[in-house]
C-alpha cells in the first residue's frame, strides 16, 4: 500500500462539524427508541496515534466492550465503539432504566443492548457523512465483544498497520436527566474516503 | 521489585537482567513471539501486527512477523545468544471477529500464526510451543530469571507456555 492517511486541522474541523450534526440526529432517534429524551454531550474530536488508545481506555490489558460496525458502499471506514467494563455497566443500566450498579455482567440482552448503541451511533456518523458527501454508505451489523483492550484493537491495527499512525477519536456524552455515561468512538477511515471528505471540505 | 518491560505494538526487547519481565498485554490478531536462551540467561519477545513484511520495510522491521522473528533472532545473537539453545514460543493471532460477514475479511490472526511458522521454518529454528488462534486475547509474559513464558486469558490465570 503506498497511500498514506493524512489528517489536517482542516479536516478535522471538517469531521468536527459532520460529527456535531450526526449527534444532533442521533438524539432524536435514540430518544424514540428509550420512549424518553436522552442526549449527548458536545462532542470532541481530535486525532490520536494507534498506540496511545490502550492508554486512554485503562491499559491494553483492561476488560473493556468493543462495538465494532463498518461502512460500506461509496464510503469505507471502520467505526470502534470502546467502553471499559464498568462504563459499558453503566449505560447498560442507564439505557434499561435501571439503577446504576444493577448490570453485573453482560448476558445476550445486554450486549444486544450495546450492539444498539453501536449501530445507532455509528449510523448517525454514517448518515452525517453520506449526506455531506451525497453518497451512499451502508453500515455492517455491529459485533459487540468484551475481551482486553488491546485485543480489541488488533482488529483496527490490523487493518490500518502500515497505513495510518493515527486514527480519529470522538468522545461524547451520553446523558440522562443527571446521570452520564462518556464514551469514546474510533473512526478510521480508508485513504480514499479521506479524499472524499476533502472534497466536502471544499465546497 | 521492577516494572514490567512493555512490549508495544510492533516492538521488541531483549534482556538478559534477572530482574526483568517482559510482557506483551492484550493479544488480539497480533502474535507474541518469545526466543529464550536458558543456558546463557537471554530472553526475547517481539510484538508482531501484520504477517508480512512492506516492500521498503527495515529487514529487521518489528511491525511483521516475519522481518519481526529475523530482528528478534538477530538481537538475540547481538546480546549473547546460542543460536543452537534458543527455544521459541508463540502465543496469539486470535481471530477478534466472529460475526458472519465480518470475520473472513479480517482474518490476520490465522495469516500472521501460518507467517511466523513459515519464517521459523526457513530459519530452521524449532517451535517449541504454542497457543495461537481462537477468538480471545491473551498476555504474554516472560521471566528472564527463570525463562519461564507465560500466558493468560480475561478473567484467567497466568500458564505455562
Amino acid at each position: 500500500m503506498t497511500s498514506t492517511l493524512e489528517f489536517d486541522e482542516r479536516l478535522i474541523d471538517t469531521l468536527r462539524s459532520i460529527t456535531t450534526i450526526g449527534i444532533h440526529n442521533a438524539v432524536r432517534g435514540f430518544s424514540g427508541l428509550l420512549g424518553h429524551k436522552l442526549e449527548f454531550g458536545e462532542p470532541n474530536v481530535k486525532l490520536v496515534p494507534l498506540t496511545q488508545i490502550p492508554m486512554i481506555v485503562g491499559g491494553p490489558e483492561n476488560e473493556a466492550v468493543g462495538i465494532y460496525l463498518r461502512a460500506e458502499g461509496d464510503f469505507h471506514a471502520q467505526i470502534m465503539m470502546i467502553l471499559p467494563l464498568e462504563k459499558a455497566y453503566q449505560l447498560v443500566d442507564l439505557l434499561m432504566e435501571q439503577p446504576e450498579g444493577s448490570t453485573t455482567f453482560l448476558g445476550s440482552l445486554e450486549r444486544s443492548a450495546l450492539g444498539e448503541v453501536g449501530n445507532m451511533t455509528g449510523t448517525f456518523f454514517m448518515n452525517a457523512v453520506a449526506n455531506a458527501l451525497g453518497r451512499e454508505i451502508r453500515p455492517t451489523p455491529p459485533a459487540v465483544m468484551v475481551d482486553m483492550v488491546g485485543a480489541i484493537l488488533d482488529i483496527i491495527v490490523a487493518t490500518t498497520g502500515g497505513v495510518s499512525d493515527h486514527v480519529l477519536l470522538i468522545q461524547t456524552c451520553f446523558k440522562d436527566g443527571s446521570r452520564s455515561v462518556l464514551t469514546d468512538f474510533w473512526v478510521i477511515p480508508d485513504a480514499q474516503s479521506l479524499q472524499a471528505l476533502r472534497q466536502v471540505e471544499k465546497k | 521489585m521492577k516494572e514490567p518491560i512493555s512490549v508495544n505494538l510492533g516492538e521488541v526487547a531483549v534482556s538478559s537482567d534477572p530482574a526483568d519481565v517482559l510482557v506483551a498485554y492484550g493479544l488480539g490478531s497480533c502474535l507474541g513471539i518469545t526466543m529464550v536462551d536458558k543456558q546463557r540467561h537471554i530472553c526475547g519477545l517481539l510484538h508482531a501486527v501484520l504477517p508480512h513484511r512492506l516492500n521498503g520495510a527495515d529487514p529487521y522491521c518489528a511491525k511483521y512477523v516475519d522481518s519481526g522473528i529475523e530482528g528478534l533472532l538477530n538481537a538475540m545473537l547481538n546480546a549473547g545468544a546460542d543460536r543452537r539453545n534458543l527455544i521459541v514460543r508463540i502465543a496469539g493471532g486470535a481471530n477478534m471477529l466472529t460475526t458472519a460477514g465480518l470475520s473472513k475479511t479480517f482474518d490476520v490472526g490465522t495469516r500472521n500464526i501460518e507467517s511466523a511458522r513459515e519464517t521459523l521454518r526457513r530459519l530452521n529454528l524449532p517451535l517449541h510451543a504454542e497457543e495461537t488462534g481462537g477468538h480471545s486475547g491473551r498476555t504474554v509474559r516472560v521471566y528472564v530469571a527463570s525463562g519461564r513464558v507465560t500466558v493468560r486469558v480475561v478473567g484467567g490465570v497466568e500458564k505455562d507456555l
